[in-house]
């Protein structure tokens, strides 16, 4: 017999925010002929704004839900908070691109919100198969989001691209969580600790572990499967890549730091070494391809790339006391809290300098079919548009790590937790990175501020996406002159986490 | 003979090899979604493998979330092939040369 467990209506309140609003805005869409763009707008913005405040006013026990298939903590409502705001800012910058295009992409809106709907779920997971879900709820509703211009061809290969690949690793996450029931005799994380704690789970417990991190690392862009990046990136309309670039990677590691500290905490000393190499592996090779691009999309891909693996950095320090101790639970270990903590607030920062980029990106508009891609386009934009060259200069420099914005100090706080964790050669390593990567990201701002002042085709102008770029820029500086509030917070949200 | 889990696994082993070759063989984007589709059952097969064995029921559970996803997933798939055959007059993966620099 399968019993109904309890449910707890306060705590899913945001969740059912936001699925039902999805499809109020898709419903309205089909029924209310007299809608314009704006009217959408407004509408998704009420329900993210709702989903927050349903957050703030109920404060429901934390815990586990639904019979243990996900759980309400303060670490999942840390990146509620975030994936809420990207979904706001995404909805703001998509309506400003079709009003600029003259298009009007009424599913743009519900797709945001199913989307962001499958990530605040895929962090609260607890048990594979919500899991499951919730990637698949976020990809579906992303694939068809990077299909976002009907009738261009760039638009349409990108999705294909993204979805035969998204659908061959979804497999291979599938059948690893299927061996993974198989060995553990359940699909929930508590499960699959008691069996992968004590190590007796047998070749195809490990082989079920590598086919779910494989899905893992698709998702997260890590080297080797990471190839899908630089052209879904390129192809899919700029707004759209920046909510990629930043809501997904968020939702697919604050899901992956849940499943390697609560599900696996036992299995560090297997899997270290390999995930030593592929965080090496995602590093270099994200700068060092960043290094040859022309088109700043693609230039922007292989640096997501590359912050991955500084992220994969933060993953590894969590993991390595645990392989040192096994018999240590991890709680107890304030190397864990640093790293922990220090990949929340690391996390927060890339997604608002690229939040902040990408709106730049977005608002010069088109010119023959195309975005203001290459890094050309921007030759002397500091000239023509001083606030939306201003507000990408402090992008690149918070993504290069330079000091005084927030990209320098989620850096300094991840390589410290790293050192901490005894992986000294990983973070000076990662250091090498971050300087190599400093050429690429200020030859932009060179472009902007040094060459001379062309009449380039791309001078879109769009008032309500640069001003939110340009807070989320001065964001950027006031998160890195003064990260104590936050960096409070998000190591209180990771604490919780451990429990 | 007993056809035990072992059968159904290696049987599940079987077919979702067949659809990962297929998969990085086939240069149909329609047949390569199909691959994908064989890939998926196999999984669910495991399930159903399991959760037979284990007496739970959790794994049929799984299996019928992994329909309606699957599902989904081909829908979404299909419309987005029909959008570049449309332009195109070819659903072949060489084709998609587009984003390439």
């Amino acid at each position: 017999m399968i019993t109904v467990p309890p449910v707890n209506w306060p705590a899913l309140l945001p969740y059912l925010v936001i699925g039902g609003g999805g499809l109020v805005v898709m419903l309205v869409d089909a029924f209310v002929r007299t809608l314009r763009k704006d009217h959408l707008t407004a509408l998704t913005g009420l329900v993210f704004l709702g989903a927050a405040i349903a957050m703030i006013a109920v404060k429901p026990e934390p815990g586990p839900q639904l019979g243990g298939m996900l759980t309400v903590q303060m670490y999942t409502r840390f990146f509620d908070f975030l994936l809420l705001g990207i979904g706001l800012v995404t909805t703001v910058y998509g309506s400003a691109v079709y009003s600029q295009d003259g298009d009007y992409r009424p599913e743009f809106y519900p797709l945001v919100l199913f989307a962001v709907l499958g990530m605040m779920v895929l962090v609260a997971a607890s048990d594979l198969l919500i899991l499951f879900l919730g990637i698949e709820t976020m990809s579906l509703a992303v694939y068809a989001l990077v299909c976002g211009r009907r009738g261009e061809l760039r638009s349409s290969e990108a999705a294909l691209k993204y979805l035969l690949l998204g659908s061959f690793a979804s497999a291979f996450l599938l059948m690893g969580a299927a061996l993974l029931y198989g060995c553990a005799g359940g699909t929930s994380y508590a499960a699959l600790a008691a069996v992968g704690g004590t190590g007796e789970g047998g070749p195809l417990f490990a082989v079920g572990l590598g086919l779910v991190l494989v899905g893992f690392a698709f998702k997260v862009a890590m080297v080797p499967f990471h190839m899908w990046t630089p052209d879904v990136y390129d192809g899919a309309p700029a707004h759209v890549t920046g909510f990629m670039a930043t809501a997904v990677k968020a939702a697919a590691f604050g899901a992956l730091i849940r499943f390697v500290t609560i599900a696996l905490p036992g299995l560090a000393a297997h899997w270290s070494g390999l995930l030593t190499v592929l965080t090496v592996l995602t590093m270099t090779a994200g700068n060092l391809l960043a290094l040859v691009q022309a088109s700043i999309k693609r230039m922007l891909a292989y640096s997501s790339i590359a912050h991955a693996g500084y992220l994969l950095l933060g993953v590894l320090a969590i993991l390595a006391p645990a392989g040192g101790d096994p018999g240590r639970p991890l709680r107890e270990s304030a190397v864990v809290q640093a790293a922990g903590s220090g990949l929340l607030f690391y996390l927060l920062g890339y997604c608002l300098m690229n939040l902040a980029a990408f709106g730049v990106i977005s608002q010069l508009g088109r010119s023959g079919g195309v975005e203001a891609d290459q890094v050309d386009h921007y030759r002397g934009l500091s000239g023509r548009q001083p606030v939306a060259a201003a507000v990408l200069a402090v992008a690149m420099f918070s993504l290069a790590g330079i000091p005084g914005t927030v990209g320098f100090l989620g850096k300094f706080y991840l390589f410290e937790a790293a050192i901490r964790a005894q992986l000294v050669p990983l973070a000076i390593w990662g250091v090498v990175n971050s300087l190599l990567s400093v050429y690429y990201y200020l030859r932009v701002v060179v472009v902007m501020y040094m060459s001379d002042d062309q009449t380039e085709p791309f001078d879109g102008r769009n008032w309500e996406t640069i001003l939110l770029a340009g807070c989320l820029a001065a964001l950027v500086v006031l998160l890195g002159v003064f990260p104590a509030a936050v960096h409070g917070l998000t190591s209180l949200a990771f604490g919780t986490m451990l429990g | 003979m007993e056809v035990g889990l072992t059968h159904y696994l290696l049987l599940a082993a079987a077919v979702f090899l067949v659809g990962m070759v297929g998969f990085i063989v086939r240069r149909n984007t329609l047949i390569m979604l199909m691959c994908v589709e064989l890939m998926l059952s196999a999984a669910n097969l495991v399930f159903v493998a399991f959760s037979r064995e284990l007496g739970d029921e959790a794994g049929h559970v799984f299996v019928l979330m992994n329909f309606a996803v699957a599902a989904a997933e081909v829908a979404i798939g299909l419309a987005i092939l029909m959008e570049i055959f449309r332009r195109r007059r070819s659903v072949d993966a060489d084709d998609l040369n587009t984003l390439m620099e």
